[in-house]
């Protein structure tokens, strides 16, 4: 078994894998880890390549169009433990194409199908528990701090949702940012951040929608636990129906 | 009145209603639109009764003509009255849409001066909404029975899914408790959009301009517990529209008391457990190729507390079991208690690679509690042949969380 290394970013570990299959390692022998700086590690490291990444990414889009994307999902969650799997399931995914996700009786194609799973679930989820709130200068902002770095897709699904209107999303777990001027998409990053005053209107239509909430409810069918497990509270900072309860 | 105490009094007076889906119906977000629609269908919260919201649910008005015996909004019952105009609707769904509160609106109403002018009120929000706005997001709007056909056929233009309550699962109980509304006022407005649905296909085929009617179907709901009928009658009701009208989905909602009226049963609790047990069994209809027939039976007309509609047919039929996971098709695993339509793929995928394991069956996700009792791994089965139904039935039992308490019905 040899121990190999990368640089702990998601490209790195992408870069890794393609080299680690160009060269004919067989995965089975190999374990993939993200390097820790310490001054005796173990292993070989292997240095980020994006030509490499590009070419195994076009190579897999023909193969395996459906892994490439549980990749991409996977990549999304916190992948750091999970190198290995992908290196064994990058390499299956070359041989066997798109079945491979059907193959969940494998310990590492189940890894990285049950991570990509979980991470497409949040995004769906935040595509629904994003706020945004209007501020003075009548742009929109939302925050939020979920688990999995979602910022790219979920920007791009309200760039075709709200499109006619100015906004913008930070992850502040992330110090990232996106933001949508009316035509086009940018991402970056945050160095510091303050939450700047809101609208009038914003107040006011905020008052609306909490009162639309309390209202909606059945009295007679209250049930907190069934409310949390669907919405876990990780997600009511950032919730306006939640703010002052 | 304030705005705002108007969306309390008109969002409170529609939450008996059971309906929260927004899915089926894809649009997309053009240039000058503002919204899509998802075809998964999106959660936007989960209200205090643990429900999902995704629309902004709520009624034009609740100042209403007609005295139907089980509706809060009924005009011989003394509570606020409050109409929206279709103005601060439209502006309201426009700013939670913007704020993504919501996936868009579903409209119903109170029956104000007559089913005309309320249904035109309703028509011009959604008609306003896509022309004015430009507003790209869902919309549901409700048919008031009795409505004309020119009506019905606009709404069926502007919205995304249009739906008629079909209210009681009887014309008999209809007559009894809404001695205002008439079945055939509300059988032919359905009939009527589930022919201009049809036809719109069609036409869509042809051409990619001719209009979309009700993109995301039909659906309707009716009220569980206030009248008498027995399941198998509500299943059977539910699988002809289902067939006959085309209908997308049937909601079910459980009756909840809200007044004193002795056309009413007395109900210890709204019950709960009864509606759950029918969706499953709708699920079985629409999902599973299970028949109305199939699922209860005159001898036994109501679905079983205790089980599941699925684990309940099962038991009844021991011929069919144990199914073999390595060569049963598709459709046979189905009918396999805590096998659904997801592992049931991901089954005859897995196998293709190799014959599948007890472990391998686990890690798919199928709920073992229960299907180790019903399939064979390999030729091995997993109990020790625990085949009697009696016993079956109890050890299943023990191993469900206990059913609960039953809800006593007294009708007076
Ligand atoms: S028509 Fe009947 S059910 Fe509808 S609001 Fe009026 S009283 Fe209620």
């Amino acid at each position: 078994m040899t121990r190999y290394l990368y640089d702990g970013t998601a490209e790195g570990l992408v870069s890794a894998i393609a080299q680690l299959l160009d060269s004919g390692t067989d995965p089975m022998l190999a374990t993939l880890a993200e390097r820790e700086d310490t001054l005796f590690e173990e292993g070989l490291f292997l240095r980020t390549d994006s030509d490499a990444v590009e070419a195994l990414f076009s190579k897999l889009k023909q193969r395996a169009p459906d892994a490439v994307n549980a990749i991409r999902y996977c990549l999304m969650g916190d992948a750091g433990g999970l190198g290995t799997s992908l290196l064994r399931y990058v390499a299956l995914a070359l041989v066997h194409g798109d079945r491979i996700n059907g193959h969940l009786t494998d310990d590492d194609v189940k890894a990285v199908v049950t991570m990509a799973r979980k991470a497409g679930r949040e995004l769906h989820r935040m595509k629904g528990l994003l706020r945004f709130e209007q501020m003075r200068d009548g742009a929109y902002l939302a925050r939020m701090e979920p688990d999995h770095d979602v910022i790219q897709p979920l920007a791009r699904h309200f760039s075709r949702r709200l499109r006619a209107q100015r906004w913008f999303i930070v992850d502040l777990r992330r110090q990232s940012a996106a933001s949508w001027d009316g035509s086009a998409l940018q991402f970056g990053t945050l160095e510091q951040f303050s939450r700047p005053e809101l609208s009038d209107e914003e107040v006011a239509v905020q008052e609306m929608w909490r009162t639309f909430f309390r209202t909606i409810a059945i009295p007679e069918r209250r049930n907190p636990k069934l409310q949390k497990s669907n919405m876990p509270a990780k997600y009511w900072k950032y919730l306006t129906e939640k703010q002052g309860e | 009145m304030e705005i705002q105490e108007k969306l309390g009094i008109l969002s409170g007076a529609a939450r008996y209603d059971a309906s929260c889906a927004s899915s089926g119906c894809g649009r997309e977000g053009s240039a000058v639109r503002v919204g899509n629609t998802s075809q998964g269908g999106i959660c936007h919260s989960w209200s205090d009764d643990g429900r999902c919201v995704s629309l902004l649910k709520i009624l034009l008005s609740n100042d209403c003509r007609y005295d139907c015996a089980y509706c809060v909004n009924r005009s011989s019952n003394p509570v606020p009255r409050a109409s929206f105009t279709a103005r601060e609707v439209v502006d309201l769904t426009m700013e939670f849409y913007r704020r993504n509160y919501i996936e868009g609106l579903f409209l119903s109403s109170a029956v104000m001066k007559g089913p005309d002018q309320t249904m035109e009120e309703m028509v011009r929000v959604a008609e306003m909404l896509r022309e004015e706005e430009k507003f790209g997001g869902y919309i549901h709007l409700k048919v008031i029975p009795g409505s004309s056909p020119e009506l019905v056929r606009r709404a069926g233009l502007a919205a995304d899914r249009i739906s008629v309550n079909i209210e009681l699962p009887s014309g008999e109980s209809l007559q009894r408790l809404a001695p205002q509304k008439r079945r055939e006022s509300i059988l032919e407005p359905m009939r009527l959009i589930g022919t201009e649905i049809g036809s719109s296909l069609v036409e869509r085929t042809l051409s990619r301009k001719a209009p979309r009617f009700a993109p995301a179907g039909q659906s309707t709901q009716m009220i569980i517990g206030a009248s008498p009928e027995t399941d198998l009658q509500i299943l059977r009701l539910s699988q002809g529209l289902y067939r006959k009208m085309n209908l997308k989905r049937v909601y079910y909602s459980a009756f909840v008391p809200v007044n004193d009226d002795n056309r009413l049963p007395v109900l210890a609790a709204p019950p709960l457990l009864r509606e759950h047990r029918l969706y499953q069994a709708d699920w079985l209809l629409r999902f599973y190729n299970f028949s109305a027939e199939e699922i209860l039976s005159d001898d036994a007309p109501d679905l079983d507390e205790s089980f599941d509609p699925k684990t309940a047919w099962a038991l009844r039929h021991p011929e069919c079991f144990p199914v073999e996971v390595n060569r049963a098709d598709y459709h046979t695993l189905l009918r396999v208690p805590g096998i659904g339509p997801t592992s049931a793929k991901r089954i005859v995928a897995a196998r293709r690679f190799a014959s599948i394991t007890p472990e391998g069956l686990k890690k798919i996700g199928v709920v073992m509690k229960r299907a180790k009792y019903f399939v064979t791994c390999s030729g091995r089965p997993f109990e020790k042949e625990v085949r009697e139904p009696l016993r079956l039935r109890q050890r299943l039992l023990l191993g469900e969380p206990a059913p609960e308490p039953r809800q006593l019905v007294l009708f007076s």
